[in-house]
């Protein structure tokens, strides 16, 4: 299984542990990642490809063309990319005179966008290509005893129609993939609401916190142990995110946040210091104390 | 009775026509964690949801709130009458950035891809933090193919003006 390896941003330049667990996680499952030169930002949906089009699809084209000249499906860490450069995949490969506009644009470079790749999250890969059964035979630690908050984010599951990874009201599949590891998932309230990141960095702070405050206490009545997620903008909302608004909300607990990839690699045997936790910025004596347990 | 009217992304005439078919019934916004999250914003309630805010002002493109919007759809997947606010919306912030009027975080954030690929400023921190944990330098390479694609479509001079305003 070989693909190019689309980092996007926001992971390489701020959550670089994360880079790092989920290449050596992926490649234990049989992922061959190919480093890509030339990659560039997806770019990012919400304040770029909305509202420059054309210049924001000619950008995401261009990274596609760069895994086309590779003859490789493109493999990404995030909800964001993934939405951006399936959406120009689609719109794309779908409008012809969409695409030679593109190409004109594109004449510039040395690029051309033919329609020949997918893009494909890395919780698609999981599931659809490498399969739950077989991440079940890795798992070295079953996860038992471990509450689990699955956030599976907006990005990825709308519109379903290009996404194709989830229902948007009632996602299912990361509470599948945390199932497999032996933890259990949190059934709680407001699980498809935004981690507003968006409303963080465009709008009123306090109503940011409000949401993001409301979302963590319904995790923490359902009894979560801690929140996974699968995307690096929501992960940095409810880490750096959670500990700012909680000191603003003056909130009396902390649920410690975990990318996917580092809840599996601990499930497949890695330790507290090689998923990086130490990086973390909310941080619970009591989550550490449980999952030290947990892996014995 | 319910006009649908058919439009493209970048046809702001017909999604303003689209827009005005909303029936103010609220789905896309009051259904509590499954609807609008910009609602959440504080400055909207039921009765003022961040929808009607959008599409009733009369030069809706300069409404600073359009900049709240995530784009996740939910409006769009939402409304029994296909109004889809969140095309209107993506219409005008394309709009008030064709016209120099986007949030300044967008406009540093657009300036940042195409002069390094990255949306993010590159610090010393996280270029050491790489280093340290092993990984391959932050691959800039990018920027070159980005500035030329930006002077195709007009956006290098739109970053030259916003930045010369700016000062
Ligand atoms: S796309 Fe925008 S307007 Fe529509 S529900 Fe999401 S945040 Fe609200
Ligand atoms: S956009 Fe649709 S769901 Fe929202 S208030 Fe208007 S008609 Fe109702």
């Amino acid at each position: 299984m070989r693909y190019s390896f689309f980092k996007g941003c926001f992971l390489p330049v701020r959550l670089p542990h994360i880079e790092k667990v989920s290449v050596n996680v992926l490649g234990e499952l049989g992922v061959e990642l190919k480093e890509t030169q030339g990659f560039s930002c997806c770019p990012e949906p919400v304040g770029f490809l909305s509202t420059d089009r054309l210049t924001g699809m000619a950008i995401a084209a261009r990274n596609i063309s760069l895994a086309e000249e590779e003859g490789l499906d493109i493999l990404t860490l995030c909800n964001g990319c993934t939405y951006s450069l399936r959406h120009v995949n689609h719109t794309l490969k779908a409008d012809e005179e969409a695409r030679e506009k593109v190409n004109e644009v594109l004449s510039a470079t040395d690029h051309q966008f033919r329609g020949t790749v997918d893009v494909k999250h890395f919780a698609s890969v999981l599931m659809d290509d490498i399969g739950l059964h077989h991440i079940t035979g890795k798992v070295e630690k079953p996860l038992e005893g471990l509450t689990v908050a699955g956030h599976t984010g907006c990005h990825i599951v709308s519109p379903p129609e290009i996404m194709a990874f989830d229902d948007p009201f009632d996602p299912q599949v990361l509470d599948k993939m945390v199932s497999v590891l032996g933890s259990e998932p949190a059934d709680f309230d407001l699980k498809t609401l935004c981690c507003g990141w968006t409303l963080t960095n465009y709008g009123d702070k306090s109503g940011s916190d409000k949401l993001l405050g409301a979302k963590l206490e319904a995790m923490h009545r359902a009894g979560s142990d801690c929140i996974s997620v699968i995307c690096p903008q929501c992960f940095y909302q409810f880490d750096m995110g959670q500990l700012l608004a909680s000191r603003r909300l003056g909130l009396e607990f902390s649920v410690p946040v975990l990318f996917y990839l580092q809840l599996l690699g601990l499930a497949m045997g890695y330790s507290l210091e090689d998923i990086g936790l130490k990086r973390h910025r909310t941080k619970s004596s009591g989550f550490e104390e449980k999952i030290l347990e947990v892996l014995g | 009775m319910v006009i649908l009217v058919n439009y493209d992304a970048d046809d702001n005439l017909s999604v303003v026509e689209a827009s005005e078919i909303c029936l103010k019934c609220g789905v896309c916004c009051v259904v509590k964690g499954h609807s609008c999250h910009a609602q959440l914003d504080g400055q909207f309630d039921p009765k003022h949801t961040y929808v009607y805010d959008c599409l009733g002002m009369d030069s809706p493109s300069e409404n600073p709130n359009i900049w709240l919007c995530v784009s996740c759809h939910k409006c769009e997947e939402l409304c029994p009458y296909d109004v889809s606010p969140i095309r209107f919306i993506e219409s005008m912030k394309a709009e008030a950035f064709e016209n120099g009027r986007a949030h300044p975080v967008i406009f540093g954030e657009v300036a940042n891809i195409v002069s390094t690929g990255f949306a993010f400023p590159l610090t010393t921190s996280s270029r050491r933090q790489r280093q340290q944990l092993g990984l391959e330098p932050l691959d800039e390479s990018a920027a070159e193919d980005l500035m030329k694609i930006a002077e195709i479509t007009g956006l290098s001079e739109k970053i030259a003006q916003y930045r010369g305003e700016e000062r």
